[in-house]
């Protein structure tokens, strides 16, 4: 397999998120990872300290000019996640468009991350950003509800509103969708969650077909950082394999996410000791000990194909 | 395994050379991989055009004084490359002293990147910083005959001059040495350089000896970047292995070498065309591709004790 993504995000000294979350997993997979890191930190900024460096929008294009001097600016997939910064934002924009130009086939792969259980944690300005220019020239997305309803201006509170927003961000831009995590009730009561998909396809006849699933989701009791940097990157590697099964590709994404995570919290819980609750450098994702379930995830939930 | 490395070398965008060359493949060997990026650079500096920014020995305590601030300054090992600025390197060495108190067991494996082929590509005043504050802090050390000889101010002609030069950087510090490579003739012919190890051992009854091995490696006609830092990597995993069996640790090494440069190389002439030599951008080890050999690598040299 002869596969190259480009990957902006964090680099962190200690710890999995950002570039550290989604370049080991993708390597993996057999997957060619160049990563430009958007910042270094000593770790993510859910410790009580953190300490660092970021790279400016003039940084990251010199970077980027290094690779196209080169002439090796040939890339099959980007992916980009958490930012800060609108003018690196748009440097990376730029970035994709060109890269989108010298390869029309390229599939960039974005968590527009925004903020969650209904409120910001990047600046405001980022959001017409995301809306007008980044979103626009995704093809896969993976916001969380809050997230949708953000870039859509419409609530979610039933899953045909889930639906309506899918094909808002469809007409948006991205042919697949997938809104990670909602409040929507789950079937299997209230220790799960519900995670939707959308993938839009065009037939040979020229048609249009959607296909939607549903997956219902073990919430687990602890804050994790650098879920959602795993799954767009796990995202990315099941869809290429599974480019025309969302389903599928969901069942491997979602699976992988599942025993990475039982993994880490097994291993946090025996860090901190009975009765206590982990910290955030005993709760990092168990990565590395988790490469033989990224590499083939036994598949634990089944997606529901919904009309 | 729970064995926590820091590695602190640079980083390319596109390729395979320092922390981009080292991670992945003790990450896939079970280590968890904390890395400090020294520099973020688009490829390294053989290809037509390069592009970056370094980090400054300031900026490279701020990091450390964040790990230090979470009271997550733990290590078993620290592994260094290619450095060009000697307050940097300083830094270094203070940072590793501090983690030696931390962890008094800590393995430091560093390689002192100077020079090739009688020549130093790295400015001359970081001679003094590795000889008088770096190499006496490592435990494993690997250098080639040009750093080896630089290091101790004594030339290597013939085996014999080899084994005292690896004595004499024992006395400077290192427990384990690997002369990565030399221009002492091969037995096996001109298709092969030798390449030298020791590690000093403490008997049962306390006395001190020291087993040293020779290796045979089969050159090939390729300029590759990144190889050294493979190398220093591979070593540290399968010294961990093999802690007190330095022919171990080298044949698995050496051999992890020879399947990574093998795959490149064929890759390369591949991507070149007949009669082409490949560019640098095609010949970046194929490292992603090799993660089974570098899991497991079928031993395909022996070294021999003498």
């Amino acid at each position: 397999m002869e596969c190259r993504v480009l990957s902006i995000q964090s680099h962190v000294v200690r710890g999995y998120v950002g570039n550290k979350s989604a370049s080991f997993p993708l390597q993996v997979l057999g997957f060619e990872v160049d990563s430009i890191n958007s910042v270094q930190f000593s770790n993510h900024t859910g410790y009580s300290h953190w300490k660092g460096q970021v790279l400016t929008a003039d940084e990251l294009h010199v970077l980027y000019e290094g690779i196209k001097l080169n002439k090796v600016h040939q890339y099959d997939y980007v992916l980009t996640g958490y930012t800060r910064d609108t003018s690196f934002l748009e440097m990376v924009v730029d970035i994709i468009q060109e890269l989108k130009r010298a390869n029309p086939n390229l599939v960039y792969v974005c968590d527009p991350v925004l903020g969650d259980h209904g409120s910001m944690y990047v600046p405001q300005n980022l959001y017409p950003v995301y809306k007008n220019k980044v979103v626009p020239v995704a093809d896969i997305i993976t916001p969380n509800q809050f997230e949708a309803e953000l870039l859509t201006g419409k609530n979610i509170t039933t899953e045909k509103d889930a639906v309506e927003v899918m094909d808002l961000l469809h007409a948006m831009g991205p042919d697949t969708v997938v809104i990670t995590s909602s409040d929507l009730p789950s079937r299997l009561g209230d220790r799960f969650l519900v995670s939707l998909g959308s993938q839009r396809k065009v037939r040979p006849d020229g048609s249009r077909t959607t296909q939607r699933v549903r997956m219902e989701v073990h919430k687990v009791d602890a804050v994790f950082v650098g879920t959602g940097d795993l799954f767009a990157a796990m995202l990315l590697a099941w869809t290429h394999h599974y480019p025309d099964d969302l389903k599928m590709a969901c069942e491997k994404t979602f699976s992988v996410m599942h025993h990475v995570i039982q993994r880490t919290i097994s291993y946090a819980h025996e860090l901190a000791g009975p009765g206590r609750r982990p910290s955030p450098p005993q709760l990092e994702l168990r990565m590395v000990q988790s490469k033989a379930d990224i590499e083939d995830p036994a598949i634990v939930l089944e997606a529901t194909v919904i009309s | 395994m729970e064995c926590r490395v820091l590695s602190i070398q640079s980083h390319v965008v596109r390729g395979y050379v320092g922390n981009k060359s080292a991670t992945f493949p003790l990450q896939v060997l079970g280590f968890e991989v904390d890395s400090i990026n020294s520099v973020q650079f688009s490829n390294h500096t053989g290809y037509a055009h390069w592009k970056g920014q370094v980090l400054t020995a300031e900026e490279l305590n701020v990091l450390y004084e964040g790990i230090k601030l979470n009271q997550v300054n733990r290590y078993d090992y620290i592994l260094t490359g290619y450095s060009r600025d000697s307050s940097f390197l300083e830094t270094v060495v203070d940072i590793i002293q501090e983690l030696k108190k931390a962890n008094p067991s800590l393995v430091y494996v560093c390689d002192p990147v100077m020079g090739d082929h009688g020549a130093m590509y790295v400015p001359e005043y970081l001679l003094p910083v590795y000889r008088d504050k770096v190499v006496p802090l490592a435990d494993i050390l690997t250098p080639n005959q040009f750093e080896a000889e630089l290091l101790t101010g004594r030339k290597i002609t013939t085996e014999e001059d080899a084994l005292e030069v690896m004595d004499l950087l024992h006395k400077l510090g290192p427990e384990t040495v690997v002369l990565t490579s030399t221009d002492l003739p091969s037995k096996r012919g001109d298709q092969f350089l030798v390449a030298l190890g020791s590690q000093n051992i403490v008997k049962a009854d306390g006395t001190k000896t020291s087993q040293k091995i020779c290796m045979d490696m089969p050159k090939v006609d390729a300029v590759f970047v990144g190889t050294g830092d493979l190398f220093a990597a591979m070593l540290l995993a399968w010294t961990h292995h093999h802690p007190k069996d330095l022919k171990a640790a080298c044949e698995k090494t050496a051999s992890v070498m020879h399947h990574v440069i093998r795959r490149t190389m064929t890759y390369a002439n591949e991507m070149a065309g007949p009669g082409k030599r490949p560019s640098p951008a095609q010949l970046e080890l194929r490292m992603v591709q090799s993660k089974a050999d570098i899991e497991n690598p079928a031993v395909v040299l022996e070294a021999r004790v003498l």
